[in-house]
């Protein structure tokens, strides 16, 4: 199935309901008193789109608008996973103090047009189609950063997002018109077939590789390329930490995997897949791995604020997530779909907690949270618990089941080591987690610390959440089938 | 059988060795007699006065981008002006949702008072 501009169109519902959503956003920003109704209707807009794109599942895979866009089961995968990122931002948002004293029309636009810019991430089929939906997510996320007025923390961190993104997006067009010279096209098919006739210089394809992994590393944020998210991470108003922790990370996940699977592999028996040899990315990819998770552990262990600390967790579970690109197979494949959609669910709801908290005191640093569960808030705390012990990997918590399958999916092509080090890492990682619930918990309130409270439509929000975390943690079976 | 890119590395050899040498025989040779007129930074003749990094309204970038937004338009427009009787009544439909994404652009900018100067 090779569709041209008007046929695609059918097959194109969620993004053209996306689209209408974010016009009429713009539009009824400017005649609407009540900006609530703005976030309900971002959030009905991203259910529909939801419900179309649920329509499409299961189609034979096909090129739309002549090979620009690629429609299969892993395209469509990843919107729901951005869609549902989306979605529930769009909740948290609803009752985030925060967000409610800006300028909300814009605010809702640009979280959908972001979530729009990573359905083309993930579905893109041709070298600048890659870019150019790499771009439309990064200069979204830079607005989004930087959308606290008066807030220095929240300016300084979109502009020292802005000149890493500038760099990293500009060193990866530089490997792709490598690719381009080398190949004569910018459409994965016609690379692969180009690559592997097996004329290339192997250097020079090597170096490519590492220049376009700078651009999909820094939306990954695996090391050297994560030394934005910590400021960023910190700065940004809460809900856009959520959003880019979760939706930059999968998007770049989904855009790597699209690179480096049609373009410069391929399927070969039984499921593995096979790379040009010469170019040794998967052994890279192992090295990435491994000091990406240790590094993003380590530097959390010191952390004070609570963003902070989840920022540095995020650049380790980056890691992890790449465990399951190392082994090469289906298994891996698979193993790491089931972990970003647990990652979603988990790392949502640590963020919604310090929302949550943040509403009332305002602040967000580790010691603000001594005591919370005997400040009227034990339900956050004890929901707080759970995403951070599932953030760790501990049975009986959906984290679990994610980190099983990776290290199964690892040990079973025989990388011991990675999964010797994944392992210790989740020790490490254990320590920090714990640190946090100990404060919440064995550590008593001052007088001064105001109580915490919650609104219906966030403790709804928690309650749908941590729920989840639970439920995929005992009952991983749907989940895991709805992924073959 | 010699590498095809020997020749790009012979060239690049020997550019840099006639830069360097014009450079050096220029530094050597040429006579020197500098003045403070010659000093002085080129401004198509008229004697510069005053700071290069002066201040000037944030409000100018506001019209830049707007500028930008609405050229970019008019760019696109040529093209489809051109190739108009063959892309037909499509065409007509395409450039009118394209049109229409930007007026509401515009409503917004002017309902926003981006285009007010005060």
């Amino acid at each position: 199935m090779d569709l041209g501009n008007l046929e695609s169109l059918k097959f194109f519902y969620p993004e053209i309901v996306l689209s209408g959503t974010i016009l009429l956003l713009i539009l009824f920003d400017l005649f609407i008193r009540n900006k609530r109704w703005l976030g309900l209707m971002a959030f009905l807009g991203c259910i529909l789109s939801l419900v179309t794109t649920f329509q499409l599942y299961g189609m034979s895979p096909g090129w739309l608008f002549h090979h620009m866009i690629i429609l299969d089961n892993f395209s469509l995968f990843f919107k729901v996973v951005s869609l549902l990122a989306a979605l529930l931002v769009v909740w948290m948002s609803l009752g985030c103090r925060e967000i409610r004293e800006i300028h909300q029309g814009e605010y809702y636009t640009i979280l959908l047009t972001s979530a729009l810019g990573m359905f083309f991430m993930a579905s893109s089929s041709n070298l600048l189609m890659a870019y150019l939906s790499l771009e439309l997510v990064s200069i979204t996320s830079y607005i989004l950063t930087g959308f606290l007025p008066h807030n220095r923390r929240s300016t300084e961190a979109a502009l020292k997002y802005l000149i890493y993104g500038g760099v990293a997006s500009g060193t990866m067009i530089y490997g792709m018109s490598w690719i381009f010279g080398m190949t004569g096209s910018l459409d994965y098919a016609r690379i692969s077939e180009a690559l592997f006739q097996g004329q290339t210089n192997h250097l020079a394809l090597f170096m490519a590789f590492i220049f376009i992994l700078a651009g999909f590393g820094y939306k990954i944020v695996f090391v050297p390329f994560h030394m934005w998210s910590p400021d960023v991470y910190q700065g940004a108003p809460t809900p856009i930490t959520a959003f880019l922790s979760v939706g930059s990370n999968a998007a770049g996940t989904a855009i790597l995997m699209r690179f480096f699977f049609p373009a410069v592999s391929r399927l070969g028996e039984g499921g593995d897949w096979l790379f040009i040899s010469g170019v040794e990315w998967p052994h890279f990819l192992l090295m990435v791995s491994m000091v990406t998770m240790t590094l993003g552990n380590l530097c959390a262990l010191n952390q004070q604020n609570l963003k902070r600390l989840l920022a540095y967790s995020g650049i380790a579970h980056a890691g992890y997530i790449l465990m399951g690109l190392v082994v090469l197979n289906n298994d891996g494949l698979k193993a790491m779909l089931f972990y970003i959609v647990v990652y979603l669910i988990m790392n949502l709801g640590a963020f919604l907690v310090v929302v949550i908290v943040a509403n009332e005191t305002g602040k967000e640093e580790i010691g603000d949270y001594r005591g919370l569960a005997w400040r009227g808030a034990a339900i956050p705390a004890v929901c707080m618990a759970i995403f951070l012990f599932s953030l760790t990997g501990l049975p009986p918590l959906a984290g679990f089941v994610g980190k099983f399958f990776l290290f199964a999916a690892v040990i079973k092509q025989g990388f011991y080591l990675l999964a010797v080090v994944g392992i210790i890492n989740s020790v490490i990682s254990l320590y920090y987690y714990a640190g946090v619930v100990k404060t919440m918990f064995l550590d008593f309130p001052e007088p001064t610390d105001p109580q915490v409270t919650m609104t219906a439509n966030t403790s709804a929000l928690l309650g749908v959440l941590s729920t989840l975390t639970v439920l995929f943690g005992i009952y991983w079976g749907p989940l895991v089938h709805s992924l073959h | 059988m010699a590498d095809p890119y020997l020749a790009v590395a012979i060239l690049f050899f020997f550019a840099g060795i006639v830069v360097l040498a014009l450079l050096l025989i220029a530094e050597k040779v040429g006579p020197k007699k500098p003045s403070p007129v010659k000093g002085e930074p080129f401004e198509s003749g008229n004697s510069p006065k005053g700071d290069a990094r002066i201040r000037f309204p944030v409000k100018f970038y506001l019209i830049a981008m707007l500028f930008l937004i609405f050229d970019i338009e008019v760019v696109f427009l040529y093209p489809w002006a051109i190739l108009f009787r063959r892309l037909g009544i499509l065409g007509l439909v395409e450039m009118g949702i394209f049109l229409l994404i930007l007026v509401i652009g515009f409503i917004y900018a002017w309902r926003k008072g981006a285009l007010e100067w005060e």
